[in-house]
């Protein structure tokens, strides 16, 4: 999951983004008002981490500007402004959390993933789809009850095509989800996951919309064909 | 002691002194008067009784029993004449005398003639009573109005404390943190400059808490920051999976501690220079001196940074002034220089003395500071956006905190040559010496 980070303290924005890194999530990171609707109008996020108090765009007219624009990206408002009055105008101007500094690390990753999941239109923690479970908490899948062992971007793949199963993303947008900014990434990527994917899972798991990119189907009448590769 | 009996006891003493004095007076001035009133009515009555021929003793003067009496006697010394037979007057000289006779003392006026001597006599208590009558008839009354007097005192004291006791009771019913004004409408004279000094102590309280609580509001918040980052620095240390992760992690949090002392320093310093603080005696001061001891203080930070710190242009200036906070401006200046200078820059302190004042210039390589920015740069806690430095806000609006104690004037400007910084501090013109 990409996640969008707005935050000018150098040091809170620095550790901010190492801690989501280790859960696995994509973390850009921008310093002011300014480069962060920059960044929103180029790039798709799951999710935005916003600070209030931003050099040259406050983050109170970031996130209005972002939901006059109809863009619908969840908002976390992240900041040590703790007047409720605060944070009643945060979440009325259309943030979908608020949370005040200093806060917990596993705190921040555990609200973001709930966001998340409201995001997408579930109240359960995992995301199944089929014989196939998705615990983003836990960064573990499962097919039919076993647990199958994927790394962070084959996780991370997983779960974008998981976000809306059935639909179809192209391979620059899977790319956009699972590669933050400056992250080398090689022109097949993609295709290694999706390979490397199928392996595990079985090939019925991801299947090739011709034209368009791929999209996560229905396993449950497939025969698994995962037993050769647990290792 | 209460001015209500202060001024009870001065004005009844004062009324009963007056009193005395007058009755004494009047005692005094009818004893006088009384004595010439009685002695001329013993002389004439001698006198009229010159002529007469003394026949029968009490075919005279029958109402004179008590306090006339008349003695007459022939040239021999033998008694003629005696209108009270109990009281017998010793024969004296010529003219008026006091004899007593009897235990009481007798006015005696002795008219001497050839063919007899007449005595007429009055007792003095006579004359005595009258004027003591007459005194007392000035004293009674002002004794009886003393009461009275005492009376209106209280009240009119009362009428003219009750402002103060309004006062007392108003400020005995507000709220301890209160510090709005008195109410000073309707006061009499005497007491409003007291509630406007009060008002004036109130309102300056007031203000000093207002600054103190926005300040205490702003550390508070501003600590968040280098809190936050301590949290999240203390949970990338735990959750470190290898040597080489625990290592940087380790250093961020290092980093992250000395950002959280350096601000809580800086407000320490804030506080010792606020107002109130009571701060050491200002005194001449070589600012060359200074500015060397500050280069040398900071040479091994701008060394870590490759950056060339030293003095430029100095001429010998003299400034008034407290060391320990001219030593904070000096070294703040430096220090902000370093920090937001480039690594290969350089930092230049220069000390010039222009129309009799002295001049201290920091002029460094690094961005400078966008005009606009320039006045909100000495505000306490604003940092200027985008410079990538951690800071805590509060070292310029240290220096300018310094300099109005000085009265001192800071501009910042743009070096000629780098656009760097340059901040000047133009010190008021020393006295000689």
């Amino acid at each position: 999951m990409r996640l969008l980070l707005v935050e000018d303290d150098v040091m809170i924005g620095a550790g901010i983004r190492m801690g989501l890194r280790q859960e696995d999530f994509v973390v850009d990171w921008v310093q002011d008002g300014r480069a962060a609707e920059l960044a929103l109008a180029a790039e798709a996020y799951a999710a935005v981490l916003l600070d209030l108090g931003l050099p040259r765009k406050d983050g109170f007219a970031v996130l209005e500007g972002l939901r006059r624009r109809k863009n619908r990206v969840p908002v976390l408002i992240i900041t040590a402004r703790d007047a409720v009055a605060d944070r009643v105008k945060g979440l009325n101007e259309g943030a979908d959390d608020y949370l005040v500094k200093p806060f917990d690390l596993n705190e921040l990753a555990a609200r973001i993933r709930a966001v998340l999941r409201r995001q997408a239109g579930r109240a359960e923690p995992r995301v199944t789809f089929g014989r196939l479970t998705l615990d983003p908490a836990a960064r573990r899948v499962t097919q039919a009850g076993r647990e199958i062992p994927v790394s962070a971007r084959e996780f991370a793949l997983l779960e974008a095509l998981l976000h809306r199963p059935g639909a179809a993303l192209s391979r620059a947008q899977l790319e956009e989800r699972i590669y933050g900014w400056g992250e080398e990434v090689a022109s097949n990527s993609v295709e290694v996951h999706v390979h490397n994917l199928r392996k595990k899972l079985g090939d019925a798991t991801i299947r090739t919309v011709r034209g368009v990119g791929y999209a996560i189907a229905n396993d449950s009448d497939a025969p698994c064909q995962s037993a050769g590769n647990s290792s | 002691m209460s001015i209500r009996r202060k001024l009870l006891v001065a004005l009844l003493s004062a009324l009963l002194l007056i009193g005395l004095a007058a009755s004494g007076a009047t005692w005094f001035a009818v004893h006088k008067e009384a004595d010439d009133v009685f002695d001329y009515q013993l002389q004439q009555m001698a006198l009229s009784l010159r002529d007469q021929t003394m026949q029968n003793q009490a075919e005279f003067f029958p109402g004179f029993d008590y306090d006339f009496i008349v003695q007459v006697w022939d040239p021999a010394g033998a008694l003629v004449y005696l209108s009270n037979q109990s009281i017998l007057l010793p024969q004296g000289d010529n003219g008026f005398g006091t004899v007593p006779v009897n235990g009481r003392d007798w006015r005696v006026f002795t008219l001497s003639q050839a063919d007899k001597t007449i005595q007429v006599a009055a007792p003095v208590s006579l004359r005595r009573d009258r004027a003591v009558s007459m005194a007392l008839r000035i004293l009674v009354p002002i004794v009886a109005a003393i009461p009275l007097f005492a009376l209106l005192v209280f009240l009119i004291v009362g009428e003219g404390l009750k402002p103060l006791e309004e006062i007392a009771a108003a400020i005995r019913r507000r709220a301890p943190t209160s510090l709005e004004p008195l109410p000073d409408g309707g006061l009499p004279e005497e007491v409003r400059p007291m509630v406007s000094e009060l008002n004036g102590l109130l309102e300056r309280l007031r203000e000093a808490i207002e600054t103190q609580k926005r300040f205490t509001a702003d550390a508070a918040h501003e600590l968040r920051s280098p809190l936050t980052a301590l949290q999240l620095q203390i949970q990338l240390v735990e959750r470190a999976r290898s040597r080489e992760e625990l290592r940087d992690a380790l250093e961020q949090l290092k980093a992250g501690a000395r950002r959280a002392s350096r601000l809580v320093e800086q407000m320490l310093t804030m506080a010792r220079l606020a107002p109130e603080a009571t701060l050491e005696e200002p005194a001449a001061l070589d600012l060359d001196r200074l500015a060397a001891s500050v280069v040398a203080e900071f040479e091994p930070l701008a060394e870590a940074k490759a950056i060339e710190l030293r003095l430029g242009r100095v001429e010998p200036a003299r400034a008034i002034g407290q060391e320990q906070a001219l030593h904070t401006l000096a070294g703040n200046l430096v220090d902000n220089a370093i920090r937001y200078t480039p690594p290969g820059g350089r930092v230049i302190v220069e000390i010039r003395s222009e129309e009799g004042g002295a001049v201290l210039d920091v002029k460094d390589t690094g961005p400078g500071i966008p005009a606009e920015a320039r006045q909100r740069v000495f505000d306490r806690f604003y940092r200027l956006p985008g410079s990538g430095v951690e800071g805590s806000g509060l070292g310029l609006a240290i220096v300018k905190q310094i300099a109005d104690a000085h009265r001192a004037e800071i501009t910042l400007g743009e070096t000629e040559i780098d656009r760097g910084l340059e901040v000047t501090v133009r010190f008021p013109k020393a006295p000689a010496g």
